[in-house]
């Protein structure tokens, strides 16, 4: 066990003894620089979310304004490819951290108590609140997120009949019949709110937590800022629970 | 109130040394006064393990009266047991009941291993303290009394952090044995005061990396640390630990 924990932690030490880089690998080389770029990441992703909810959000405008910001979309081709990269980048960088900080902190543990009680107070997930359902929620977004970008992207999920969004040459063009074919399977729905509720748990913690190894704490913001972070997450994970509804409920 | 006498089963964290394996024991202790302190009960089941010849169980303590950070303990699953504020010591028997079973473990940390019984090695607190939880001061004739100016509300900003005793609950209640809110209230006290500003970039990279180097785990502001605290410092002081800690890696002139 001890052996792969420590398997696992080496991108966080690989990660401080990196030369060279001068004075920004320097900030990230201790535990409290990888915190900060796990919120940084991690508030970046959150921006993609916005964004990604914003382009679907089209969908309620009907097939073709969906159709034309898809194709607006994929025109910007190497911007688009770059910015795709970009977003990779980010992702595994936020996950290899929170793999290597997690191994870490396990070790630092040793030997786990036979008992352990907390005196916070009660929360409504169970265990101590949402803090401590980030590295779980977080592998269910993983493995939602892959299974969406195949779904959507790759479209080879052999559980979903794409034709009807394909043209004359066979060709898939029409996006918006294709997000309707998948998001219309009853396991799809079941899988996409599963993955989005898994979400909504990992910023309603994510968020406030990011702001606050920025330093970004005062008493007379916190209140604000722990009910901003929860009605962020719920906010965006109620906008794609919505889209999943109604492509179920969509008729024509 | 009167006093109310407790039969207790007692399980206790035993190991001979720091390599020993150890184990849990359990003692029947009977008679407990209701307002015994915590450590006072533990005093009589050593004395009552002295007489059976067996080898009493070490733990640390000290001023027992809530300052030293000496005594530290893992009371049924809580640092200091399970009354907010409180040190080991000033907890009460009369928080307990007739027939309880209590657990009672060592802190648990790879920065802080267990040397016999109950008692850890806490050194690793020094260590981050001499990297740099001090000022420099000249010596010779006392300074005027209030020749440098402080607001009063720094004052007490400063003082919420300088309330850190340094018994570790944090990173025993820490999830992740981090040490940050220790070190945060360090960096705190002494970053929000004029006299701590000569050393204020090199005491907070110091002192976090010395904190990386004892092995402590890293912060998931899970908010655990300040509820196990008995001198509540707030995590408010992390988040100001990691300002300081922006401030000197980005701005810092060296």
């Amino acid at each position: 066990m001890n052996a792969l924990l420590r398997i696992l932690s080496l991108p966080a030490q690989l990660l401080t003894k990196v030369p060279g880089l001068g004075p920004f690998m320097k900030v990230l080389s201790t535990t409290v620089g990888q915190k900060i770029l796990m919120a940084i990441t991690g508030l970046s992703l959150c921006g993609f979310l916005v964004a990604h909810l914003g382009g679907n959000l089209k969908l309620y405008a009907g097939e073709q304004a969906f159709n034309d910001y898809a194709h607006a979309l994929h025109s910007l081709g190497p911007i688009l490819a770059a910015a795709e990269v970009g977003l990779f980048a980010t992702f595994a960088l936020h996950i290899g951290l929170a793999i290597s900080t997690t191994a870490l902190s396990k070790v630092a543990r040793r030997k786990d108590y036979a008992i352990k009680e907390t005196k916070q107070g009660i929360f409504i997930l169970p265990n101590g609140g949402a803090s401590n359902w980030m590295m779980l929620t977080g592998v269910l977004i993983l493995a939602f997120l892959v299974t969406h970008i195949l779904d959507m992207k790759l479209k080879a999920n052999p559980g979903v009949d794409y034709s009807v969004a394909t043209n004359a040459e066979k060709v898939i063009d029409n996006e918006f019949h294709a997000v309707k074919a998948v998001l219309s399977t009853p396991l799809n729905a079941v899988i996409y709110i599963t993955g989005i509720v898994a979400l909504g748990i990992h910023l309603s913690h994510g968020v406030r937590s990011a702001l606050q190894t920025l330093g970004i704490n005062h008493k007379r913001w916190n209140l604000l800022l722990k009910i901003g972070g929860i009605l962020f997450a719920w906010g965006v994970a109620a906008g794609f629970i919505g889209l999943v509804v109604w492509a179920m409920a969509y008729k024509g | 109130m009167s006093t109310h006498l407790l039969n207790l089963n007692l399980r206790v964290w035993r190991q001979a040394g720091p390599n020993d394996q150890g184990g849990f024991k359990t003692y029947r202790l009977n008679g407990v006064s209701t307002h015994m302190s915590f450590l006072e009960m533990l005093d009589v089941l050593n004395e009552q393990l002295i007489a059976q010849k067996e080898e009493p169980v070490a733990f640390d303590h000290d001023c027992r009266e809530g300052i030293c950070g000496m005594c530290s303990l893992m009371i049924n699953g809580q640092a200091h047991g399970p009354d907010n504020a409180t040190t080991t010591c000033q907890l009460h028997m009369r928080r307990f009941k007739d027939g309880d079973t209590v657990t009672i473990e060592p802190w648990r940390a790879a920065a802080f291993p267990v040397l016999r019984d109950l008692v850890v090695d806490r050194s690793a607190f020094d260590r981050i303290i001499s990297a740099g939880g001090f000022v420099s001061v000249n010596t010779g004739n006392a300074p005027d009394g209030n020749a440098i100016l402080v607001p009063g509300v720094r004052q007490e900003v400063a003082m919420d952090g300088a309330a850190c005793i340094g018994c570790g609950a944090c990173v025993a209640a820490c999830k992740n044995a981090s040490a940050m809110l220790f070190v945060s209230a360090k960096v705190s006290q002494l970053a929000i005061l004029p006299q701590g500003h000569p050393e204020r970039n090199a005491r907070v990279i110091n002192m976090v990396a010395q904190m990386d180097k004892e092995g402590f785990g890293s912060c998931t502001n899970t908010s655990e640390c300040e509820a196990a605290c008995p001198a509540e410092v707030s995590v408010a002081h992390i988040a100001r630990l990691n300002r300081e800690y922006l401030r000197a890696s980005i701005f810092a002139e060296t």
